[in-house]
């Protein structure tokens, strides 16, 4: 009541008939007419066409607060109450307007911020909803690819292997240098979509850090030699042999800052040099700068250069994915590390990289070089089993093995006819799709390693390979009892190799 | 004598009772939220089938999370309540069996029809399944912004209520 009286509201009294007509007003808020209907005034009044056909005599008043009434063009909030007499209606209007539109302001910033937190939350949810298919997408469609990749690859070697004219062996090698860029680019995509994801682990292992190192002076030193341009090294004497980080990742980031170097760089030289920048109890940082003489990069495009797919040079000649250098400053990220970037234009550019790394203080470090194998003697071929249901692959891996002179090979199209053929025959190795049908690559290892008391069958080397080219894929396959695991596409050398280690090393047993 | 029926539009603050309300009296949208105080009654005259003119009365109440709270007395004289709820918002219809019994109770010949707006913002596939698995009632889905199932949804509840 005080406030009401505080807020002082102009009034209006109406006296109406029970059909509807004014028989009375004061006009002080609506000029509505005397003996004109009441419904014509406003909507709000047909509520009294229900007290023309029901029996109201209970209700002697009502009250109906906060009412918008509109007249013309102005709007009024009204609280309004009726009361039934006898022979009329008694209308009073309340005029509390602004009373009613200093409430509403409360109103709308309390329901405002509710609703603008839901919808932030929609879109958030909506956002999410489109990472998770885009990443469930790249992985599909990374199997999808591989797949064939991989037979494109393994023809290419096969067919090298052939008498070939000048110009097959040209076309040849175009195609497998355009399959290994498409390959790198599927690798590029898995990776950067692990990375935004979040699902990309990072992993602290002990590495060789010179032999990396070395390996990078070997590779890159052959690469500078066929363009005619120098490459150096500067690896920092006092660094430890042996380091504790992310092996593969940092192998990542200095190989993709020296191939984009390679790929920029036409004339002069390129540096990667190494510098401690402290060491302290088992921790050490060091700086990996990469210099080279190219092209440079305009200043207006340093801002961007970690961008996704952004590629400033105008010859598209050279290759790239526009991918590389926003995964190295990811995983420099990742790796809680800094990298910084120098340029000028026909003069060249500088990354300097600076990664966190941990050692051990009294461990010596083993030769974890590459161990070669042999295939041992033997009068008789090794006899290998084949589990894949693509013919393709089939016909391909059957080409590479058969080419090598001493081996036999029997198919198998899904698991369980494996598993009939392991019972029958004995195999010195089986190469096992992980998604063929019936009975499944890990399902059917499992089976040969846990239901046969005879060892010919349940140790059978078996190497597992399949489009999936992540580290789960490979944990699942140990896991699950076989000895190794190759991603699909395969190149010849690898795939031999491995064959061999497993022979080799069950013959050693 | 003229046929007229009063609506009533409840639902939570919200959900888009006003967006209905313009959109089916004046077949217009805003994106913009403006919190209704109170109520506004405007009407539309609707030709049914059979030819008779139907004056609808439509009350856009002001939103609460419980018909209990909304006014007596907009309630008095309805011939349907509209209840709305947004399809986005679980806690606007995570409620509801509680507010139709409330209404059923109180306003025994009065139909309640359900209608989850906001369709625009949701898979009406996945909505409808949902809905159905948690047991919440509707009988239409709309969408303000868009004008879907806006105009029949109004046109068929005027052929009911004159019935």
């Amino acid at each position: 009541m005080a406030d009401e009286l505080q807020f002082n509201p102009q009034v209006q009294v109406l006296k109406v008939s029970y059909d509807g007509i004014i028989k009375a007003t004061d006009k002080n808020l609506f000029n509505w007419p005397k003996q004109s209907s009441i419904f014509d005034a406003h909507p709000f009044f047909e509520i009294l066409r229900e007290f023309e056909q029901s029996d109201y005599s209970n209700h002697t008043a009502l009250n109906f607060p906060c009412i918008h009434l509109e007249d013309n063009d102005s709007e009024r909030i009204c609280d309004i109450t009726i009361t039934f007499e006898k022979e009329e209606i008694t209308i009073i209007l309340f005029d509390y307007t602004s009373k009613y539109k200093d409430l509403n302001q409360i109103a709308q910033q309390k329901n405002e911020s509710i609703l603008l937190a839901k919808e932030l939350e929609l879109k958030n949810k909506y956002l999410l909803e489109k990472e998770e298919f885009k990443n469930s997408f790249i992985a599909n469609i990374n199997h999808e690819i591989r797949t064939p990749l991989t037979s494109i690859l393994g023809f290419v070697e096969v067919l090298e292997t052939t008498k070939l004219t000048f110009e097959q062996e040209e076309l040849a090698r175009i195609i497998k240098r355009e399959s290994r860029h498409l390959n790198a680019l599927i690798d590029d995509m898995i990776d950067l979509s692990k990375i935004e994801s979040g699902t990309l682990k990072i992993v602290e292992e002990r590495f060789p850090f010179k032999d990396i190192m070395d390996g990078f002076r070997e590779s890159y030193s052959k690469m500078a030699e066929d363009k005619q341009i120098v490459f150096e090294t500067n690896i920092d004497p006092n660094i430890q042999e042996y380091l504790i980080g992310d092996r593969t990742r940092i192998h990542q980031i200095i190989n993709n800052l020296l191939t984009n170097a390679f790929k920029f760089t036409e004339e002069g030289k390129i540096t990667l040099s190494v510098t401690k920048n402290y060491q302290r109890t088992n921790k050490l940082s060091l700086t990996f700068k990469i210099e080279d003489t190219g092209i440079g990069i305009h200043e207006e495009n340093l801002p961007h250069l970690f961008e996704r797919f952004s590629r400033f040079d105008q010859d598209k000649q050279i290759p790239g994915t526009g991918l590389g250098l926003a995964i190295v400053k990811n995983l420099v990220d990742l790796l809680n590390g800094e990298i910084k970037v120098i340029s000028e234009p026909e003069k060249g550019t500088t990354f300097n990289v600076k990664l966190p790394f941990k050692f051990e203080i009294t461990k010596t470090a083993p030769n974890r070089k590459k161990k070669k194998y042999t295939l041992p003697e033997s009068s008789n071929k090794f006899r290998v089993l084949l589990v894949e249901d693509e013919e393709i692959t089939q016909y391909l891996i059957m080409k590479i093995l058969i080419s090598k002179g001493n081996f036999f090979v029997d198919i198998a199209i899904n698991g369980q006819q494996a598993i009939n053929y392991i019972e029958r025959r004995k195999y010195d190795l089986v190469l096992m799709d992980l998604t063929v049908s019936k009975i499944d690559g890990y399902q059917a290892t499992h089976m040969i390693r846990n239901n046969y008391g005879d060892k010919f069958i349940s140790g059978v080397p078996i190497i597992g390979f399949s489009g999936k080219s992540n580290d789960t894929a490979r944990d699942k396959c140990i896991r699950s009892g076989m000895d190794d695991f190759i991603a699909k596409p395969f190149e010849q050398e690898e795939l031999m190799y491995k064959i061999i280690k497993q022979i080799a090393k069950k013959a050693a047993e | 004598m003229k046929l007229s029926k009063k609506v009533v539009l409840l639902g939570h603050f919200g959900v888009g009772k006003t967006s209905l309300f313009r959109r089916f009296i004046d077949n217009e949208f805003s994106q913009e939220y403006k919190v209704t105080l109170g109520v506004q009654i405007k009407k539309k005259i609707v030709q049914l089938p059979d030819g008779r003119e139907l004056s609808m009365i439509i009350w856009d109440a002001e939103g609460h999370s419980n018909s209990e709270d909304t006014r007596k007395s907009y309630l008095l004289g309805s011939h349907a309540f509209i209840y709305v709820f947004d399809l986005a918002r679980e806690e606007t219809y995570i409620n509801i069996n509680k507010d139709l019994e409330y209404l059923k109770e109180n306003y025994t010949k009065v139909p309640a029809k359900v209608l989850g707006n906001k369709l625009d913002l949701v898979n009406e596939k996945e909505i409808s399944a949902h809905l159905k698995t948690n047991n919440i009632p509707f009988d239409c889905l709309t969408s303000a912004k868009t004008n879907k199932n806006v105009q029949d949804f109004f046109s068929d509840l005027a052929e009911e209520i004159t019935k």
